[in-house]
């Protein structure tokens, strides 16, 4: 019935929420006679043991996607950040006819066999936070993510704020090639003030252990002349600020750390001052997940990119409010 | 004249050694490093930590997983066998290490310390001796058998973390992967010393001998008497050991351990400085020596790729690179290119090419 | 013969190692149509002169002449190309391919898409054909074929190549008589086409009966070329190890002065004592002092029934008392600890440790029967190195030259060593003298003879009956699996006794 109606742009989400609401209402309904209790089968390729941000990505879609609202779940995290065994268990999940695929990419490339099946086999796809590239967003159905780019330059204002002066700064890298770090660079990049030096950029593949490794041979190699850092996630923000410490150097005052994510472990050393800035990444969108995934089903049009609003927070004293209520 | 001719010797010995290329490449990465930075090797003293600072002790410091691990899966391929499994084992380790700490939750205990490290090297100690009984016992593969584990290994560990990376707060243990002792880093301290006592167990008894005896040749070994299935048993065990101790220092330095990235992929580190050390994957006679020299080898050349800002992208062919190089010089066949003599040494059957 | 031009002339070869002069001025000539054997003890320098001829070696002095054009030989291509191929003692096929395959490697037949397979297997048929081998399907895997067979394909093989100069180095060594047979009757059939032939081998038997003509070498010297007709055994011994043989007669006459009739107690007492599919229940009994043969030929028993023994295989029925006592013998270990030593019949496999030095090789058995926790210290190896190294004459006397760059002979020595110094009272030799020098047997049987002498009981197995007659005080005879004599030896006892007793047992005809 709503068929031919496209929905509100995603910016007025709460719009787009209500609608999906009254949809989710008439599929039910729907449904209701044919069969009331058979579940919503939902195969997730996920990416499993990450960091303090996938983990709580990833237990907010499990928290959502319950037996009792009326979905039964298929987790299934990559071996290792292997996008292999995620192409496998895409493949698992198509063969197998589930209702609905989720896909949280480990890597942004090589994808398009895998979508282009799902089409065939007319299972609606949602990618949730990561993206594909090149962005064919005609074999998927949506993406639900945080807006990297925007999050990534939220990050740079504030270092333009900062040093109006310019500094020098190095990046710490997620794994070369991965999609998240191509547009967390993009957002970065094209917001960062030209009086910035960028000293250079190394993967540390998110570990907080490599990333420790990796900085404190960049401070030897610069002479500690290093003003910020740019660590793409939390772990590598909190391996870096070990290495800064050690170092013999301040954290907040030699060097300032920048991170994205916003888990509870860099709120909590934001408001103990070391780290400088957190941007937030917001995991938490299982709801507007749930409403998209609905409108699917039903065969309704979907905006193919919804953004995910996401916080910033400047400082230890917006770090210590923000603790008592952090959910991951 | 007897003794300059017995130095003289004793110096071509080293160079004749495997792992004589090993130092050289060493040497060479720290000239690269210095010609960039001329105070690369400075070493200036902190007052207030009680410790050296330079980029050697940074080496030193990556280096204590890596020669743990190197030294034991050195043992095993002595024996004729693999051992694939020390990155997982690494991460069992780790992930009892935190989960333990995490429970206890006490920040300063150094019993709880003691208590998190005696059951993480406990449970390496395990899944080595399940290794042992599998190849010894069971007469699997060891290439088969220690996959297995490296794949059921991180599968233990996130079993053990519920599938998430688990940190902790425990001073003591913080202190062996960061803290230091007369001035070096405590875990290449403590590395040094476990290499030592592993040294003396294997040299000064008669292990080595009969570990090399039954890589050589398992049959004429059984038959003088040797009792190859406890011998395989004791140096999976080994090698499960150490790799749980790598574990706890590649943890303990950031009190955290990342399930799918603490010793990731670090066997093939591992089995690579073995093989700059001048141990053949064949088994047979092996150098403790030459493992180290490997280990601290692939230190020094990933803390060089990151001194010198070689891009993340072309990291792994740099590595490469070098290590080809490495693996081309220490060549028996490459070398008697550059060397303008005939071959001294009669080749060995496996050696000649198949006419 | 008259003499045609040599195919291969090498004159005054010399090659040095570091502190060895493998070859002195060696001289060796090959015709066309002659089967030709190298002759010299182990270390003479027979090896490193086919390595010189095969181009493995580089010489440092002489000319090697092949086909009338003076040559330099820089690797096995080379001479390949210049027609010479070479069988080694290991056959160095691939077991996994067909035979047709291992024939024709690197010669198979192309055709438009690729290798022709029908082709190259019709190609590999006519040779096999050439040689008598017409009855092998060349689509079979090799690994199908015994040992002896795979020799012949891979003559086959080198026959394929137009080889001129055919070397066959040990290639007797692992056949049985019947299969040395055939293998000489293939070798024949090439002389007759015209092929040189280069023989090496220790059965002085097999030399007098396929050789034209013998160049003996000693200590890296060249002692003379002889014509096979012209030059009899002990002249020959003598030529080979510059002493006289009588040495190696006193053995026999010594033996038979020094045998005992036992009353006491034996040592070893077997009862029933087998293994399904490998040796029937079979009863053994041994004295102190007692050296027991057991003769038999290849896969007759005799080595199966030693590894039950001394525990390298277990038995599946039977009972054994030792020294009046129930053992189970159930492992080697437990062998070496009721002082039971066993030297393999496999030097190379189930002997020595290659890579390992003259000394490790040495103590091992010792070291195993301490344990790894009991190290034996340095001095008390020295010792034990060098009283062995001294008493069993073994040449280079340098304990830490790694056992591999040892001759068989001296390999040999080194094992006995091992197992002597576990101070054995039983010790099980399994062809002790196989593929070594005639220098090394006798020391080697002497030895034997001492040992027995002073109390330790021996069982000596050997493929050469007249050894295990000179040596042995009784004798087991084996046949298929299962025991079919046993005799004390005595004056009237010889190999043609043993052979008689194999003989009548035989229904069907085995080829001589």
């Amino acid at each position: 019935m709503l068929s031919n109606k496209r929905l509100a742009p995603a910016l007025a989400l709460v719009a787009a929420g209500a609608l999906t609401m009254g949809l989710a209402a008439c599929s039910s309904d729907a449904e209701a006679p044919g069969g009331g209790d058979e579940l919503v089968t939902v195969g997730f390729v996920a990416v499993g043991p990450e960091g303090a941000w996938r983990e709580a990505n990833e237990a907010n879609v499990q928290d959502t996607f319950t037996e009792e609202a009326g979905y039964e779940l298929k987790y299934a995290p990559a071996a290792n950040l292997d996008q292999k065994s995620q192409i496998d268990a895409f493949t698992a999940f198509v063969d197998e006819g589930v209702d609905v695929i989720l896909l949280s990419a480990t890597e942004g490339s090589g994808w398009e066999d895998s979508l282009a099946r799902a089409q065939e086999a007319e299972i609606p796809v949602v990618l949730v936070d990561r993206g594909i590239e090149p962005d064919d967003s005609s074999l998927y159905v949506s993406r639900i993510a945080p807006d990297n780019v925007v999050v990534a330059a939220s990050i740079a204002e504030w270092a333009n704020a900062e040093w109006p002066e310019g500094a020098n700064y190095v990046t710490l890298e997620g794994p070369a090639g991965v999609g998240v770090v191509n547009e967390r660079n993009r957002g970065f990049d094209e917001a960062i003030n030209d009086n910035f030096t960028k000293l250079e950029a190394q993967t540390a593949n998110w570990s907080a252990d490599e990333a420790k490794g990796v900085f404190e041979t960049m401070l030897k190699s610069y002479d500690n002349d290093i003003q910020f850092v740019f660590a793409q996630n939390d772990e590598m923000g909190l391996g870096a600020a070990l290495a800064v410490e050690e170092a013999g150097l301040t954290l907040g005052e030699d060097v300032k750390i920048a991170t994205i994510d916003g888990t509870r472990g860099a709120i909590e050393a934001l408001a103990d001052g070391r780290l400088s800035f957190v941007a937030e990444y917001n995991p938490l969108f299982g709801e507007t997940l749930v409403d998209v995934v609905e409108a699917a089903l039903a065969g309704d049009t979907v905006e193919s990119y919804i953004i995910v609003p996401s916080l910033t927070f400047d400082s230890p004293e917006a770090a210590a409010e923000a603790l008592p209520d952090r959910q991951f | 004249m007897n003794e300059s001719k017995s130095n003289l010797e004793r110096v071509r010995a080293i160079i004749r050694s495997q792992y004589f290329w090993g130092i050289v490449a060493i040497f060479l990465l720290l000239l690269i490093n210095l010609i960039k930075d001329p105070s690369y090797l400075n070493l200036s003293y902190n007052p207030t930590t009680g410790a050296f600072v330079g980029n050697i002790i940074d080496i030193l410091r990556a280096a204590a997983p890596i020669l743990m691990i190197a030294v034991g899966v050195c043992l095993v391929i002595a024996t004729g066998g693999i051992d694939l499994s020390v990155g997982s084992v690494m991460v069992v380790s780790g992930a009892v290490t935190m989960e333990f700490l995490s429970a206890a939750n006490q920040p300063d205990s150094i019993g709880a310390a003691a208590l998190a490290i005696l059951l993480a090297l406990l449970l390496s100690t395990v899944l080595g001796l399940v290794n042992g009984v599998l190849v010894a016992f069971v007469g699997l593969q060891p290439f088969i058998t220690t996959l297995v584990m490296m794949l059921a290994g991180r599968g233990i560990a996130k079993v053990i973390t519920e599938g998430q990376n688990t940190s902790a707060t425990n001073e003591p243990v913080r202190w062996i992967a960061n803290g230091y002792a007369f001035g070096l880093p405590v875990v290449f301290l403590i590395a040094v010393a476990v290499i030592v006592v592993v040294s003396i167990v294997v040299r000064k008894s008669a292990l080595g001998l009969m570990i090399e005896a039954i890589g050589i040749d398992p049959k004429a070994s059984r038959l003088a008497g040797l009792n190859r299935r406890g011998l395989l048993l004791t140096v999976y065990a080994i090698s499960g050991l150490l790799a749980g101790i790598a574990g706890i220092f590649a943890t303990a330095s950031v009190m955290t351990v990342d399930v799918s990235r603490t010793g990731y992929q670090l066997e093939l580190d591992a089995i690579l400085a073995v093989v700059i050390g001048g141990t053949s994957l064949a088994g047979g006679k092996f150098s403790i020596g030459g493992a180290v020299i490997g280990a601290l080898l692939i230190a020094t050349l990933d803390k060089t790729v990151l001194f010198l800002g070689v891009p993340s992208s072309a990291t792994p062919a740099f590595k490469a690179i070098v290590i080809i190089a490495l693996c081309l010089l220490s060549s028996e066949r490459v070398r008697s290119l550059f060397r303008q003599r005939r071959l001294t040494t009669p080749l060995t059957p496996k050696e000649t090419v198949p006419s | 013969m008259s003499e045609p031009l040599p195919i291969v002339e090498m004159e005054s070869i010399s090659i040095s190692f570091p502190g060895v002069k493998a070859l002195d001025k060696v001289d060796f000539r090959l015709f066309p149509g002659e089967v030709h054997t190298l002759m010299g003890e182990n270390g003479a320098g027979k090896s490193t002169l086919i390595k010189a001829l095969t181009g493995v070696y580089k010489i440092d002095s002489g000319d090697i002449v092949i086909a009338g054009q003076s040559r330099r030989l820089t690797g096995t291509a080379d001479a390949q190309a210049a027609g010479i191929a070479t069988v080694y003692q290991e056959v160095n096929l691939c077991a996994n391919l067909s035979i047709g395959e291992n024939v024709m490697l690197g010669h198979e037949v192309r055709g438009p898409l690729g290798i022709n397979w029908s082709a190259t297997h019709r190609a590999a048929q006519a040779a096999l054909d050439g040689m008598g081998l017409g009855h092998l399907d060349p689509r079979q895997p090799l690994a199908t074929l015994s040992l002896a067979v795979q020799q012949l394909v891979a003559i086959s093989r080198a026959m394929v190549t137009k080889t001129k100069v055919l070397i066959l180095d040990e290639p007797t060594s692992s056949l049985d008589a019947h299969e040395v047979a055939g293998l000489f009757t293939v070798i024949r059939r090439l002389r007759d086409q015209g092929v040189a032939i280069l023989f090496v081998s220790h059965f002085l038997d097999q030399v007098y009966a396929i050789s034209d003509r013998l160049t003996v070498l000693r200590n890296g010297q060249y002692v003379g070329e002889y014509s096979t007709r012209e030059l009899d055994r002990s002249m020959l011994i003598s030529k080979m190890i510059g002493k006289d043989v009588e040495t190696l007669r006193g053995i026999g006459s010594e033996r038979r002065a020094n045998h005992r009739s036992p009353g006491d107690e034996p040592l070893l007492r077997a009862e029933k004592i087998g293994r399904k599919g490998s040796i029937e229940p079979t009863d053994v009994t041994l004295h102190r002092g007692e050296i027991l043969g057991f003769a038999g030929l290849l896969g007759s028993g005799r080595t199966e029934l030693a590894r039950l023994l001394c525990g390298a295989d277990r038995p599946d029925t039977g009972r054994v008392w030792m020294r009046g006592k129930r053992t189970e013998v159930s492992n080697p270990k437990a062998g070496l600890d009721n002082r039971i030593a066993f030297s393999s019949e496999n030097r190379r496999d189930e002997g020595i440790i290659r890579d390992l030095t003259v000394r490790e090789n040495l103590v091992l058995a010792v070291q195993a029967k301490r344990g790894w926790a009991r190290p034996i210290p340095r001095r008390e190896q020295d010792a034990l190195v060098s009283k062995y190294i001294t008493a069993l004459n073994v040449r280079p006397a340098d304990p830490e030259r790694p056992i591999k760059n040892l001759s068989g002979g001296n390999q040999q020595k080194v094992l006995l060593g091992r197992w002597l110094a576990t101070q054995p009272d039983l010790l099980i030799l399994d062809e002790p003298t196989r593929g070594i020098d005639v220098g090394a047997k006798a020391e080697i049987q002497l030895t034997v003879a001492q040992l027995a002498d002073d109390g330790v009981s021996v069982v000596f197995i050997s493929s050469e009956l007249e050894e295990v007659v000179r040596l042995s005080d009784r004798i087991l005879v084996l046949k298929d699996h299962r025991r079919i004599a046993e005799l004390e030896n005595g004056p009237g006892v010889n190999a043609d006794t043993i052979v008689d007793i194999i003989a009548s047992e035989v229904q069907e005809e085995v080829g001589a």
